[in-house]
């Protein structure tokens, strides 16, 4: 069989085959035709600190299943996404129009060199909880929120111990923090922020007024909810709010991640070339 | 080693189907790979270099009677250990025969892919990339 044909027998079945004739379980495996990789439960009760307040600590995983999900076989679509957007429908971000200009003004090259995905600069907050398709370990103590990101080995301190935030702040990719608790829900205040870190992978940058509002709750054991407001009057309109993201608790493994091996940025960089010179 | 026939046709149809896309997509293939320009792939596995943020594997692929290496682009290690397809997995395949399905830069790059699916010898297709087709 040639490869065209194989594409159009593919193209063909991919639309005849009805899910329920597929092997879901295992695929090629022939495993029993039901989703081996459901959403997580809600689990026990919410863990607490010794001083009565949710404790946050486990390893999240950016999906519903509690743990990887991408390449695999058998996983429901309900236990991928982080939140309905039917439910919790999220607004898009309203850009002041200089804003908006210069986001449209990149070339793909240029939005892809931009994402911390492919240049491998540390995504940042609040991105890093926005466009993280990896893990992060959470670990939780009285006066102390510690989480280690798995993507890239990076890693931030909260300290909840009520100080305020700094006069003066340094630049940080991951901000200057103060907290409060409202209730059951950590409230994270953050500015002063590195200007070289995006939103969104989508153009999404910020100024050097971000500031950055995140709540966390943990209804019970199994699912951590962030909540993000970005407020940045140099660049949005009003501000912007997250849907509640769900992230849902795995079995602690992370795994070191330092991109030392990028070989796409050269490749990207020639295409970039390509469309200065078509630009001219 | 065949190319897929009907029957592996719709295996790959269906695990397409089944087969949980990522959370999103936080690369743009598009960007750097040409989903216009992708085929399949029959050659034995030479090497595998396993590092982040992409692993790459090379196969010395045999075609109009000439022997060329080639490497592929996979996800990375991260999300392969965690579909099932890690480092071991590609070590034991070394000097063994592997069939890929993939597509070509864009920058026109000799002999370098981005892999979507693979099967080695035991005959498992393994999603080891973004699937474009």
């Amino acid at each position: 069989m040639t490869t065209l044909h194989v594409r159009r027998a593919l193209a063909a079945l991919m639309f005849a085959v009805p899910l329920a004739l597929c092997p879901a379980g295992g695929s090629a495996q022939g495993v029993p035709n039901q989703y081996t990789i459901k959403p997580l439960p809600p689990g026990g009760p919410t863990p607490r600190l010794p001083d009565g307040h949710p404790d946050f600590t486990g390893q999240w995983f950016p999906n519903g299943a509690g743990q990887g999900v991408s390449g695999r076989y058998g996983v429901d679509p309900a236990a991928i996404p982080q939140f309905d957007r039917k439910l919790s429908p999220e607004e898009p971000p309203q850009f002041r129009p200089e804003a908006l200009a210069k986001i449209k003004s990149m070339t793909a090259t240029e939005l892809e060199l931009s994402k911390s995905s492919v240049n491998c600069m540390p995504r940042g907050v609040p991105a890093i909880w926005l466009q993280n398709p990896y893990t992060t370990f959470i670990v939780h103590k009285p006066g102390l929120l510690a989480q280690l990101y798995e993507v890239l080995n990076n890693w931030r301190l909260i300290h909840t111990d009520g100080r305020p935030l700094p006069k003066s702040p340094e630049p940080f990719f991951h901000g200057n923090s103060t907290t409060r608790w409202e209730g059951d829900t950590l409230v994270v205040e953050s500015i002063g922020f590195d200007e070289r870190t995006y939103i969104m992978p989508n153009g999404w940058y910020h100024s050097d007024d971000l500031k950055v509002t995140e709540r966390y709750t943990r209804p019970s054991m199994n699912y951590l909810i962030v909540e993000i407001t970005v407020d940045d009057p140099k660049v949005l309109l009003k501000p912007w709010k997250s849907a509640p993201r769900r992230w849902t608790l795995g079995n602690g493994e992370i795994y070191e991640f330092y991109c030392t091996n990028n070989l796409e940025l050269e490749e990207l960089e020639k295409l970039r070339q390509q469309e200065l010179q078509q630009k001219k | 080693m065949k190319s897929p026939n009907l029957l592996g046709a719709a295996a790959l149809a269906c695990s397409a189907l089944v087969m949980a896309a990522p959370a999103y997509a936080h690369h743009s293939f598009a960007a750097e790979w040409d989903s216009t320009k992708c085929r399949e792939f029959t050659g034995v596995l030479r090497k595998l270099d396993w590092q982040n943020p992409h692993p790459y594997f090379f196969v010395d692929v045999k075609e109009n009677g000439k022997v060329e290496q080639w490497s592929f682009q996979a996800y990375s290690p991260v999300t392969l250990r965690r579909n099932g397809t890690d480092r071991q997995v590609f070590l034991d395949n070394v000097d063994k025969d592997v069939w890929i399905r993939g597509c070509l830069s864009k920058t026109g790059k000799p002999h370098a892919a981005a892999a979507g699916t693979l099967k080695f010898s035991d005959g498992v297709m393994r999603q080891v990339g973004q699937i474009q087709d």
